[in-house]
């Protein structure tokens, strides 16, 4: 009896110990000095802007998708799902408010490109940062009066939301009706790239570094003021405000920084896409990117950006098996979410790492 | 103070000194964490005023009341419990930052500046409350009693003038209570005024300058704690009759 006990107790360790890849993973980080973590992080970015060529060679060519083109795939759902789940992220993981309208600011951002693009002669790179600031501002208004709620009434608020803009864009004129906008401009060449539909790569290295900034962005809010203001009104808002957390300002910050984000992915998307209706802009989508951040570990970049990639991609990659796909994809979540409840890699214990970090 | 047809504090004049420690006694339910409440503007009171430093702070945000110099603890521990203890004290030590989101985006001078401070500070009053060892767990995986000390800590984060305790010592066994006795003479000797809400006497009359009596939202007494001991009607409200046995 002793002995059994004692063998499945070593054996539970042992099982931890290898599993906890976030723990190993962020520990090895913390023992690296500036240098080698700079050549890791070039490493790993120069690796991943290679991923659209995987599909030409013969070793990699597992990753090809069928029937859609591999290299679109990267762009939209990969790129832009991990773009956005990023932005949710900071809404949902890094302070704790349950945002059910993402979708919205997806949209106003395409509508802005898809308006500004059709209407002026701006180009995507100037409209970029006005849909940008047009997402932060709706953000901003919607949250002005309703960030005061909490929890459930929080998210009936912002699930209104993301319908009400939906059906603007279905009854507006300016915004094409249910027929939305066709003859959106592609974005004019940079460096020497032409982001055209048979250039799919250009885009996935656009969203690449708007993915890099905004990890760049996060981790440095994270460790300072803002990040511990959010972490401390996830975790009980009354004693923030009682220990000085202006909460009302950081609730609006976080939630019109996500919003942003959500914006930013929308410009380009409409301008890659050429087309947009409405019915691209469901409160499907805002579920999705919602599922990709419980599913991949609230409030872990790095989970976030796994469960992203993970469910925008699997799709793509099963869709030979046709009707099966969506019964296979939802097993998974629910096989997925039994087995590791806080998400595949969930918000670090930053405890051993810190105490690690003394030694 | 009323809530709906309840009258939880009614004429209650209270007056703290400035660096002394004051003893805020009563039975349960005579209204002492609602005078926190009302002071740290969780509750806005029907009526009357709360003056600190001469200024009126009741309408005011609660950060607002925290950043002017009031900090207080908690009956039961609320810390931010996945936060590691120094985390704890600098999310509290940012209220007095000028530096916000663009500062710590851009790591500006001033940001960083006010970083190191306040990490240097943190790590400060972490050893002034003897739990500088703790400083890199997270704040649900400390004892208890480091989780009450840590709450103080977090509370002298905010650089206060007034730090009011609700019930430090509960919980605590009699080693722990001479303990944090110490720490909150300790406290007081440091230029902090202390409001104490406490239930153990001996505690209160070993520490305090002056005690306040609560009984049914009103004051009772509000004397040295010799003759609040000997005041017949807080013996008969709180404190019993000295049985003929002992």
């Amino acid at each position: 009896m002793a002995f059994s006990a004692k063998r499945s107790s070593r054996r539970g360790y042992d099982v931890s110990e290898e599993l906890n890849l976030r723990d190993q993973g962020a520990a090895m980080w913390e023992s690296w000095n500036r240098p080698k973590r700079v050549a890791f992080a070039i490493g790993v970015i120069f690796l991943v802007s290679l991923l659209p060529l995987a599909g030409n060679f013969s070793i990699t060519s597992i990753l090809n998708t069928p029937i859609t083109s591999y290299q679109s795939v990267l762009v939209y759902p990969v790129g832009m799902f991990v773009l956005m789940a990023l932005g949710l992220n900071i809404v949902v993981g890094k302070s704790g408010m349950l945002d059910l309208g993402y979708v919205a600011f997806f949209a106003i951002g395409a509508y802005t490109q898809g308006i500004l693009g059709t209407k002026t002669g701006l180009s995507t790179w100037e409209i970029l940062p006005i849909g940008t600031f047009l997402a932060m501002l709706s953000g901003l208004l919607l949250g002005l009066p309703t960030l005061r709620l909490r929890g459930d009434y929080l998210a009936i608020v912002t699930l209104g939301f993301g319908e009400i803009v939906r059906l603007i864009a279905l009854n507006s004129r300016a915004t094409g009706g249910p027929n939305g906008i066709t003859g959106i401009p592609n974005p004019t060449p940079l460096f020497g790239q032409r982001f055209t539909l048979d250039n799919p790569k250009a885009y996935f290295w656009i969203v690449l570094v708007m993915i890099l900034l905004v990890i760049w962005m996060i981790r440095r809010l994270s460790v300072r003021r803002p990040g511990r203001a959010w972490e401390a009104i996830r975790q009980d808002e009354d004693v923030a405000s009682l220990m000085g957390v202006p909460t009302l300002k950081y609730k609006l910050w976080s939630f019109s920084i996500g919003a942003s984000i959500g914006g930013a992915a929308g410009v380009l998307y409409a301008s890659k896409i050429m087309v947009i209706a409405p019915d691209m802009f469901t409160l499907n989508v805002s579920i999705l990117i919602l599922a990709c951040v419980v599913f991949g570990g609230m409030g872990n970049i790095w989970g976030v950006v796994l469960g992203a990639t993970l469910l925008a991609y699997l799709p793509e990659r099963i869709r030979f098996i046709t009707d099966a796909r969506q019964l296979v994809f939802g097993l998974t979540l629910v096989v997925v979410m039994n087995v590791r409840p806080d998400g595949l890699l969930p918000r670090k214990k930053r405890e051993k790492i810190a105490a690690k970090d003394k030694e | 103070m009323k809530f709906g047809g309840v009258t939880a504090l009614n004429a209650v004049n209270l007056h703290v000194n400035k660096g002394e420690i004051c003893a805020l006694i009563g039975p349960n339910g005579a209204g002492k964490t609602t005078v926190f409440n009302v002071i740290t503007g969780v509750y806005t009171p029907t009526e009357g005023e709360i003056l600190f430093n001469g200024a009126n702070v009741i309408g005011k945000k609660r950060h607002h009341i925290t950043g002017l110099g009031i900090a207080r603890t908690f009956q039961n521990v609320r810390l931010f419990g996945e936060m590691t203890s120094l985390e704890n004290v600098l999310t509290a030590s940012d209220v007095h930052k000028k530096s916000g989101l663009v500062g710590a985006l851009f790591g500006t001078p001033r940001a960083r500046r006010e970083e190191r401070a306040s990490r240097e500070r943190a790590h400060e009053l972490l050893e002034f409350m003897e739990i500088g060892h703790r400083s890199d767990q997270l704040g649900k995986n400390l004892p208890y009693g480091d989780q009450r000390r840590l709450e103080i800590a977090r509370a002298l984060g905010t650089e206060p003038q007034i730090i009011l305790l609700d019930e430090p010592a509960a919980g605590f066994n009699p080693a722990e209570k001479v303990a944090l006795a110490k720490t909150i003479q300790k406290i007081r000797d440091r230029g902090y005024t202390v409001l104490l809400i406490e239930h153990d006497m001996s505690l209160i009359m070993g520490i305090s300058d002056r005690v306040v009596v609560l009984d049914f939202g009103q004051k009772i007494a509000d004397a040295s704690p010799k003759e609040v001991q000997n005041d017949p009607n807080v013996i008969a409200a709180y404190l019993g009759a000295p049985s003929d046995a002992s």
